[in-house]
């Protein structure tokens, strides 16, 4: 285990001295997805300024739902930023390499890149959990579950994804798409989904488990809450796991992708 | 265009052949490194029809890519697997190195069964694709290398002590801190193979090493990948395109075509058969170049173009040249290797006689 987290280490790293190559580059992006942010967070402010709730959520519950995203986000494209790219890996046949060599490929994968824009969402993230999101020292345990399941929901969500590559072309495009409905469905406060939206939400496109359920855990804490954010996330990462080993297999069996 | 006439050449004789037979040069079990034993590829694929509506029902297709291939590799053997493209090189390389599962058949790689016990197997084999990199395009290659030496967990000591031996080999030292996607197409090679060899494998695997290089690159790999093998007895299995990458290479061919192997015999004999010969191509402001000359044949030609076949084991190249300058009024030769189908067409037709 020691083993697998000192190459994943630096397997990032190296990714990240990557997107640092070209500095002006980095720093537009970085600056760009800051500012982003920052208008997406100042419209909330208007919004907030007009109307005291939506559904029962205040602008503190908003800001911790939108830190907790922008945060995941942040760190799984610094670190996991292989995630965005893993459907045209598999469709360029870039396994192929990597299957020749005896490591894990999920984390090899994971680990080839790492997102300029990023740094903007993780930097974000930390100032509106920081100064908006009405957080005490005493949550910062539950803070990091909350961060470390939300993360692993999320990235299994894009892994299965970019898994669809196994069998469709035109997985490419539609892989990230569902990565982005995903990162939309956890922009706005949990208690506007109903029925079927809401179903969704705590399926197919997770935003209920990447952010809502750990709003929740940290506004009520509870075993009850806590279980359902671990669960959720050890289920979903067992999941991905399966699915791109079932798609791996196809892999090598050479069939061919629609 | 070429290639696909002689694909068509060759399966209209295979046709006429009996199904393909095991290599002549078995091996005793103990000192084979590959055995491979009517190994079967199939891939299918599902062919749109034609129209608005043909979309909706496919039809499928099945193609044999390997089609019960069996062949033996010694150890410290270096083995070319030849063949135009589609003959079931590249195929037989993947399942060879743990990529690909077979449809049927049998082969053991240094012990091991390739698609069951993959990384196991990789800590033992050294694989480079031609056209595809192992190395991290924006990085220097040393952060590559020192990556691969956590991959294959190897110590240190020996880690660093193979990558100066490389480094000297292969005239490194000046690229090992240059981001790889600013190396030439021949230095990012030679990184290329190094990293594939940083670990000691006993067996390498290279899939067209030299495609794209110029001749001096070209050389540089050749003299490597043969001194490195033969030096630590290293078996290698290398596909290629370039008749020279197997006469300086290897001492055993292996011809594939339509999924099955035609031919296994040492370069020896080939060289002797078909592989002493080039093409030299003489423009002319004036009337065709007239090379007349033993060793000399000339092919179709257009009207201020000759273009030569010279036979080299019965006359020098330099001498065909200086025929062709005494007549005057040349204004380009070119000198090239025997298009490679050209060569396998040869082999096969011979192969064919003999049968």
């Amino acid at each position: 285990m020691i083993a697998f987290v000192r190459l994943y280490a630096l397997q990032a790293a190296a990714a990240v001295r990557m997107s640092f190559a070209d500095r002006a580059n980095f720093a537009l992006q970085v600056a760009g997805m800051f500012i982003n942010n920052a208008v997406f967070l100042t419209l909330w402010v208007l919004f907030f300024a007009g109307f005291k709730s939506v559904g029962g959520w205040g602008f503190a519950d908003l800001a911790l739902l939108l830190g907790l995203m922008m945060t995941i986000v942040g760190l799984c494209g610094t670190v996991f930023g292989g995630y965005r790219d893993m459907a045209i890996s598999v469709l360029r046949g870039e396994l192929d390499a990597l299957l020749t060599q005896p490591k894990g490929l999920i984390s090899r994968l994971l680990a080839r890149e790492s997102l300029a824009t990023s740094w903007g969402d993780l930097a974000g993230g930390i100032i509106v959990l920081g100064l908006f999101a009405d957080l005490k020292l005493a949550d910062l345990p539950l803070l990091l579950v909350a961060l470390t399941a939300g993360l692993t929901v999320y990235l299994s969500a894009a892994i299965s994804f970019a898994s669809l590559a196994f069998w469709a072309s035109g997985a490419r495009s539609f892989a990230r798409d569902l990565t982005d409905f995903t990162l939309l469905f956890s922009s706005y406060p949990g208690s506007i989904y109903e029925g079927a939206v809401k179903v969704i939400a705590y399926s197919i496109l997770p935003a209920g488990f990447v952010v809502m359920a750990p709003v929740e855990m940290l506004r009520e804490p509870g075993v009850r809450s806590v279980a359902v954010v671990i669960s959720a996330a050890c289920g979903y990462a067992a999941l991905a796991a399966g699915f791109f080993h079932l798609g791996l297999k196809r892999y090598r069996r050479g069939a061919s992708v629609a | 265009m070429l290639v696909g006439t002689a694909s068509r050449a060759f399966t209209r004789l295979h046709a006429c052949l009996p199904p393909s037979e095991p290599s002549r040069r078995s091996k005793s079990p103990m000192s084979a490194v590959i055995t491979i034993a009517n190994l079967r590829k199939r891939y299918s694929y599902a062919k749109r029809g034609r129209g608005l509506l043909g979309g909706f029902s496919p039809q499928h297709v099945s193609i044999d890519a390997v089609d019960g291939v069996s062949f033996e590799v010694g150890r410290g053997e270096r083995v070319a697997v030849i063949g135009p493209n589609g003959a079931g090189k590249s195929t037989t390389l993947k399942i060879l190195s743990g990529i690909l599962e077979p449809t049927s058949g049998e082969a053991s790689v240094l012990g091991l069964t390739p698609w069951r016990d993959r990384k196991a197997l990789a800590y033992k084999i050294g694989v480079v694709f031609g056209q595809r990199s192992q190395l991290w395009g924006e990085l220097p290659a040393r952060d590559s290398f020192n990556q691969l030496r956590h991959i294959y967990d190897q110590d240190k000591a020996v880690f660093e002590r193979r990558l100066g031996e490389m480094v000297e080999r292969f005239a490194l030292a000046d690229l090992l801190d240059q981001p790889v996607h600013r190396m030439s197409l021949g230095q990012r090679m030679r990184c290329e193979i190094t990293a594939s060899l940083l670990h000691g494998p006993g067996l390498l695997f290279l899939d067209e090493p030299t495609i794209g290089l110029d001749v001096t690159a070209k050389a540089a790999i050749r003299d490597f990948i043969r001194d490195h093998a033969r030096d630590h007895g290293q078996t290698v299995l290398l596909t290629s395109h370039d008749t020279r990458d197997i006469e300086l290479v290897c001492d055993r061919v292996i011809v594939v075509n339509a999924g099955q192997v035609v031919v296994d015999q040492p370069t020896g004999q080939l060289r002797k058969r078909f592989l002493g010969r080039k093409v030299v191509t003489v423009l002319s402001a004036g009337p065709q170049i007239v090379v007349d000359l033993p060793g000399v044949t000339r092919r179709a030609s257009e009207a201020h173009a000759v273009v030569l076949d010279v036979d080299t084991r019965l006359i020098r190249v330099e001498q065909v040249i200086t025929a062709a300058l005494a007549q005057g009024g040349v204004e380009d030769i070119t000198i090239e290797d025997p298009p490679m189908e050209d060569v396998i067409h040869d082999i096969y037709a011979s192969a064919l006689a003999v049968r």
